[in-house]
């Protein structure tokens, strides 16, 4: 009999239909993937399994039996254990009090057990081999310990399905490997996983079966013996990808961007590069080599120790974003919650705000800003039931595009990007990547920072790597493989391979 | 958006025609006696003195909207009134320069919250609480437990601009709450003030100017502040340290019975002023009811967790 089945699930947010029945089974102790593009209704299909949202039609069986919850608290107490991709953590908190968050074991009079649960929580991070004191303030510990801990949290409950959300989209891939080792050793014990991801390998690593699940309906679970990524790509997208023709710019084009031995220390230091009109150019480098401070002080949002830079043969230095987009130099920012979108805001205001605040508007131009808004959302293909709707409503993949698209909508002479795929799926990647070009070709110079390596050979004419603040190397993309860059970001200069 | 926000607004309306109707039914007179409620000098009576909450509820609820809080009105309107009736009554200055100096007085304590807020980074809380200690002490410094009667030497029958004297607060309040509507809705300003209450780390990125916005926004604040006391000096004609004490409070109520967030990014200028008048109904009507005097604190308390309940309860059911 199958753990667990999802039987006709419908969900809408407002207008957007997340889902619209749904229906598939988990086997007792398989690995099953969960795959599709933005919007396809993964994370809502979670949501509803970790009990946080219910089901407007359809119901969740668990080994035949209804399951019935009202909040997370419910689909522990059944042994569903979910791990979210938006790390639901108390920063202020030990990791003890993390991993017992709303559980805490209580001794007479309602005192915490607070040997107890350290005790236990000691066991759990030595079964995980995890190197953390249970007494560790969450702030302190790094993004894939984190995650880790969240893995903890639904260990300690003695749950019987853990479902794992985009958990590799921080981590590098040494954390990446040490992860999967743990979850391997939980399956072998009995434990049924299921992994919602974008990245194809890891599920034809780990899982037995991929459900694929597309604009909120069930397209079909494959086998992973009997398909090849193709297959799966093609199943997710509806469509097959064409691949990249690479256009090499001409190297007469006018230089736009020029560093020289820019530094902020301890961030990075003597950075110098040139970025020429027509080119994309990758940074490629580990978490905490210093790019994302590296873009953040070009727009101006910290300041250089020294060093000079240059726009189109010009000296500039900037002290905040605006001196930086009125001078034509943009910054996408990584995180879209925290730095991209305005979520009391409309999306017509979401899109126009930065064009207008570059050009100094005073008064704002609504009938313009609908009809340039209008025309983003169809050029973006960004799904939405309306420019009066609020960010909140979208998928993740539809929010990148908006962050995208209202930082282009500026038309920049150089387009800083950080990480301007992160928690994206093939085919809202492909289209953003479509995007960038097309800039590209118009003649903006772009520096693209990604720790995801497929999608900085995938895109960039040349790539840089990062390493402990300083530039390594070069790499041009005729030449660049995964292991040749890998290899530049993790060793010292002139190390051997 | 903008379609949104009228919505909301049209709530606050209806809160306080239903208000309106029900006073008007609960105080019906006697055959042959006039109501005692709904009548011309009263609805004016109302209106002057809903227009001192009123005029400083327009700043209050932009500094609400860009997601901060402001304790200071109360004790900004009583040092502009007592520094332009000092003036005026015992310097000997001229009626308008007594008042600009009221104003500029206004402006300076915006400057000082606005530094403290934007470069030294304190909290609008902390900050604006610390201006209403000093705003409110430098009154009394300035007073000595006196106060200075404006009213006996304004000229009789002294029309400012040609507005009746009685009229002059509330054509001020009516002034600023439509041109501060539109400053909102229609200009980039207002937009980032929306913005940085939003999302202060996304408008930062998204080119806005925040700490200049910010200034700005505690600028007008204190300075409607100050333009209420001037204001309150010439209507009430007086001026006095311990007037308008705890107004603050009841301004951040009305704010948010307009439909204003306490998180920032949400609310409107118009809503905090028809707050107001809801408020300024209630302290009319109440002490008309028999009885009713001892329970006039409490059921403003009521009505402000009623109406924010019901306003939460719709804006549910709207999703």
């Amino acid at each position: 009999m199958s753990r667990l089945e999802f039987h006709d699930v419908h969900k809408s947010f407002r207008a957007v239909k997340a889902l619209r029945g749904v229906s598939f089974t988990v086997e007792d102790g398989e690995a099953h993937a969960i795959v599709g593009e933005n919007g396809a209704g993964k994370s809502t299909l979670l949501r509803i399994l970790a009990g946080s949202v219910t089901p407007d039609q359809g119901e969740l069986r668990l080994d035949g039996e209804r399951l019935r919850m009202h909040a997370p608290r419910d689909a522990l107490s059944r042994g569903i254990g979910v791990v979210h991709q938006e790390l639901l953590a108390f920063p202020n908190l030990s990791v003890t009090a993390n991993v017992f968050a709303g559980r805490e074991i209580v001794g007479r009079g309602g005192r915490l057990q607070e040997r107890v649960m350290r005790e236990r929580t000691r066991e759990l991070l030595a079964r995980l081999h995890l190197d953390v004191s249970p007494d560790a303030p969450m702030e302190s510990l790094s993004a894939a310990h984190r995650q880790l801990v969240q893995v903890a949290r639904a260990l300690i409950f003695e749950c019987r399905i853990l479902a794992l959300d985009e958990p590799t989209t921080s981590l590098t891939d040494g954390e990446t490997d040490h992860l999967f080792a743990i979850l391997e050793g939980l399956r072998q014990r009995g434990l049924t996983l299921i992994y919602v991801s974008h990245r194809l390998p890891e599920v034809f690593r780990l899982c037995d079966r991929i459900t694929v699940l597309r604009d909120g309906t069930f397209v079909g679970t494959l086998r992973r013996s009997e398909v090849a990524t193709a297959d799966v790509v093609r199943a997710m997208v509806g469509r097959d990808l064409p691949p990249r023709e690479l256009t090499a710019p001409s190297a007469a084009a006018a230089t736009r961007l020029a560093l020289s031995g820019l530094s902020r220390r301890p961030c990075f230091e003597g950075i110098s590069l040139t970025l020429r009109a027509g080119e994309i150019v990758g940074v490629f480098g580990l978490v905490g080599s210093g790019r994302s401070e590296l873009l953040e002080t070009l727009v101006g949002l910290h300041a250089a120790d020294e060093g000079a830079i240059e726009i189109d043969g010009r000296a500039v230095r900037f002290s905040s974003p605006r001196e930086a987009a009125r001078a034509g130099l943009v910054l996408v920012p990584e995180d879209r919650q925290r730095q991209g979108l305005l979520f009391n805001l409309a999306l017509a205001d979401n899109l126009a705000l930065p064009r207008a605040e570059a050009a100094g508007d005073i008064v704002v131009k609504r009938d313009r800003e609908r009809r340039s808004g209008e025309a983003l959302l169809a050029e973006w293909r960004i799904k939405a039931s309306g420019l009066d709707t609020t960010p909140d409503t979208l998928s993740g993949g539809n929010q990148q595009k908006v962050v995208l698209a209202r930082w282009l909508a500026t038309g920049p002479k150089v387009l800083l990007l950080d990480e301007p795929t992160k928690g994206v799926d093939v085919g809202a990647k492909y289209e953003i990547h479509g995007m960038v070009r097309r800039v590209a070709a118009e003649g903006a110079a772009s520096l693209v920072v990604s720790s995801d390596l497929p999608e900085i050979l995938g895109l960039a004419d040349r790539i840089l790597v990062m390493r402990e603040g300083r530039l390594q190397g070069e790499i041009a993309a005729a030449q660049a493989t995964e292991e040749n860059v890998m290899h530049m970001a993790t060793h010292e200069k002139g190390e051997a391979a | 958006m903008s379609w949104l926000w009228r919505v909301r607004e049209m709530r606050t309306v209806i809160i306080l025609l239903a208000e309106i109707a029900f006073f008007t039914w609960y105080l019906w007179p006697e055959a042959g006696r006039s109501h005692p409620f709904l009548n011309g000098p009263n609805a004016l009576l109302i209106l002057k003195y809903s227009s001192i909450y009123g005029i400083a509820a327009v700043g209050a609820a932009i500094v609400i909207i860009s997601g901060g809080v402001d304790l200071s009105p109360g004790a900004v309107i009583a040092l502009a009134g007592v520094v332009a009736g000092k003036l005026f009554v015992e310097g000997g200055y001229a009626l308008s320069a007594s008042l600009l100096a009221g104003l500029a007085v206004g402006v300076l304590a915006g400057a000082v919250t606005a530094a403290l807020v934007v470069m030294v980074g304190l909290p609008p809380f902390i900050a604006t609480l610390g201006m209403m200690g000093i705003a409110r002490g430098a009154a009394f410094v300035i007073t000595e437990g006196r106060f200075f009667d404006v009213s006996g030497k304004l000229p009789p029958g002294w029309q400012p601009m040609g507005i009746p004297i009685a009229w002059l607060a509330p054509a001020v309040m009516i002034l600023l709450a439509v041109v501060f509507q539109v400053v909102m809705h229609r200009f980039q300003w207002g937009r980032a003030v929306y913005a940085i209450g939003g999302n202060e780390t996304a408008a930062l990125y998204s080119g806005i100017a925040v700490g200049k916005v910010k200034t700005s926004i505690y600028l007008l604040a204190a300075t409607l502040a100050a333009v209420a006391g001037i204001v309150l000096s010439v209507v009430q004609g007086q001026g006095k340290a311990d007037l308008a004490t705890g107004y603050e409070l009841d301004i951040i109520a009305s704010a948010v019975v307009g439909g204003a967030s306490l998180s920032g990014g949400r609310g409107s200028v118009l809503g905090a002023v028809l707050g107001t008048l809801i408020f300024g109904v209630l302290r009319n009507a109440l002490p008309q009811i028999p009885g009713a005097t001892f329970y006039d604190r409490l059921i403003v308390g009521l009505v402000v967790i009623v109406i924010v309940v019901m306003d939460q309860l719709m804006a549910r059911r709207g999703k």
